[in-house]
């Protein structure tokens, strides 16, 4: 087994590299659906800042599993491979619209503050005025226009990334190492997860917290995130590959 | 073809989900958990000592998903060795809240111990009142994620392991509690002692209500004020999330056909567009009622 490991044919064959190609696109996806997210961080909870008032990390994990348990439910019962990826994606893009949503609810109902940003005069989407709505010392609250379609663009590239991740890792278990369906798609999950927190909290880094979105300055900051996380995943995707071979093979009897 | 059965149990879960929702934010407000815990964690600095139960665990979706996962794995092992299901639930569920509640004294004591500095004082009352209504709140959001999860396993035959679909429920639930329950706790009910009506001034920060109409507030008084507005929002935002998510995949279930995915999918885009539109809505409504931003003799507030 270790032997057919080393084997250079075995170790790049066109399922290993196409698996590690799709991690890699994977986690830069979802390093690059959490720029898009509007998030405020600790401040958005006092109505200090645009955005939902959570950790950067945290909503676009909660969004992005979300969408990767409808994968997983999707991949169950249909051979298609495009079916997961997309139920995935629309999945985590609803899951941030119901959740930007109910926070502006509490926002106008609650704190009693209109949805504005504080950094730009004008929405770009509806180019209502923004600045005369800030409260003093603050830098808007809620999630206006422009920030809520941002914020559904990250729900789809993010919920896209995780389900491509973990379609991609199932297909390489179940289809060209043949473990069982259930194990590969635990396998596939966790590795999804571990994913999603790796690229997320690279992002979380680059962007400093908070983010209102595509309008934001710091979204130019975007490249610098996109390079690391290819470099993460690729790592990871590395690892992945070997953790199926080196140990799950051998435990379940696969291929060799 | 719609089978009737499994609507039920998307009934079931969506309101299981709402419960669990809402006893998570409120498990949230009692312990001070997530982001409004700056607040509290401030206060002192500011020259505000406080009786108020100071827990930061982690982030609330890493909480949950840790007791959630804890309460699962337990509740596996309970049915693997042949106890009913609903048993291991509650098995693993009371497991999973006592682990809470450990994890929350030490945090407690670990922060306000660092505060011992700033003249913070550590009240044993405040432990001994807040620690059982946090395990109690554990309890059944730990509960009603795990029979979310159950359903979902064994009666939706979802592929992933029964622990890891909890781990996932956890990780949501806490981060839309984190992001809708805390914000009615952080801007609103911590800051009652400044005019209702916009966002908290940063210069601000720290100077949390401490004062009651007769006594000195506890996070019991806060939970009361959230259970009336954060919490059933909190509850709303999670259940329709964990519906409308396995809702349009089981009306349109892809087992039927591909065409059939393609529905679900359209039919997801269709919800999508009514929040958007929705949200448009909201924002106008609340432009034109508040109006542009005014201060008043009393300081920072809108002027209606």
């Amino acid at each position: 087994m270790i032997e057919n490991l080393f084997d250079v044919s075995t170790v790049l064959s066109v399922s290993n590299v196409a698996v590690f190609l799709f991690v890699l696109i994977g986690g830069v996806l979802i390093s690059l659906s959490v720029h898009f997210i509007p998030i405020g961080g600790a401040p958005a909870a006092m109505a200090q800042a645009t955005g939902v008032g959570t950790g950067t990390t945290q909503l676009a994990a909660g969004a992005g599993l979300t969408g990767l348990l409808a994968a997983g439910s999707v991949s169950a019962v249909t051979n298609n491979l495009y079916l997961p990826l997309f139920i995935g994606s629309i999945s985590s893009c609803l899951m941030i619209a119901i959740t930007m949503f109910s926070a502006n609810l509490v926002y106008i109902f609650g704190v009693g503050c209109p949805l504005v940003s504080g950094k730009r005069q004008r929405d770009v989407i509806t180019k209502d005025r923004q600045d005369v709505y800030v409260s003093k010392g603050t830098e808007g609250h809620g999630t206006p226009t422009a920030s809520f379609f941002s914020g559904l663009i990250g729900g789809l590239i993010g919920g896209f990334g995780g389900s491509l991740t973990y379609v991609s890792i199932l297909y390489l278990c179940t289809k060209t190492v043949g473990i069982s369906f259930a194990g590969s798609a635990a396998f596939a999950a966790t590795c999804s997860i571990a994913l999603f927190y790796i690229n997320s909290v690279i992002a979380s880094y680059n962007i400093g917290g908070t983010i209102e979105g595509f309008t934001d300055q710091k979204f130019k900051k975007m490249p610098k995130a996109i390079f690391v996380s290819s470099i993460a995943s690729a790592i990871f995707g590395i690892i992945t590959i070997a953790t199926v071979y080196l140990f799950i093979v051998p435990a379940t009897g696969g291929i060799f | 073809m719609i089978n009737f059965t499994v609507l039920l149990l998307l009934g079931l879960i969506a309101v299981l989900a709402a419960i669990a929702g809402y006893t998570e934010d409120l498990e949230s407000v009692i312990g001070s958990q997530s982001n409004p815990n700056s607040q509290v964690q401030l206060a002192p600095q500011v020259m505000r000592p406080h009786r108020y139960f100071n827990k930061a665990i982690s982030g609330e979706p890493i909480s949950n998903a840790l007791t959630a996962a804890i309460g699962a794995s337990v509740a596996y092992l309970f049915t693997y060795i042949s106890f009913p299901f609903l048993v291991s639930l509650v098995l693993g569920s009371i497991v999973a809240s006592l682990f809470h509640a450990y994890l929350a004294f030490v945090s407690h004591t670990g922060r306000i111990a660092s505060q011992g500095r700033f003249k913070q004082p550590l009240y044993k009352d405040v432990i001994r009142s807040h620690i059982f209504p946090i395990a109690a709140y554990a309890f059944l959001t730990v509960f009603c994620i795990l029979s979310i999860s159950y359903i979902l396993k064994y009666a939706l035959e979802h592929p992933f392991p029964f622990p890891l679909i909890s781990l996932i429920l956890g990780i949501s639930v806490g981060s839309i509690g984190s992001s809708i329950g805390d914000v009615y706790y952080g801007a609103e009910s911590l800051y009652q002692n400044y005019p209702f009506g916009a966002g908290i001034n940063a210069a601000h920060s720290g100077d949390i209500v401490r004062k009651g109409a007769s006594g000195i507030l506890t996070n019991h008084d806060h939970t009361y004020f959230c259970s009336m507005f954060g919490a059933p929002a909190t509850g709303l935002a999670f259940s329709a999330t964990v519906f409308l998510t396995t809702w349009i995949t089981s009306v349109f279930n892809p087992k039927d056909g591909t065409i059939y995915g393609v529905l679900a999918i359209i039919l997801g885009i269709l919800f999508i567009i009514c929040l958007f539109v929705l949200n448009r809505i909201l924002e106008i409504y609340a432009h034109h009622r508040f109006g542009p931003y005014r201060e008043t003799e009393k300081g920072d507030a809108v002027d209606i």
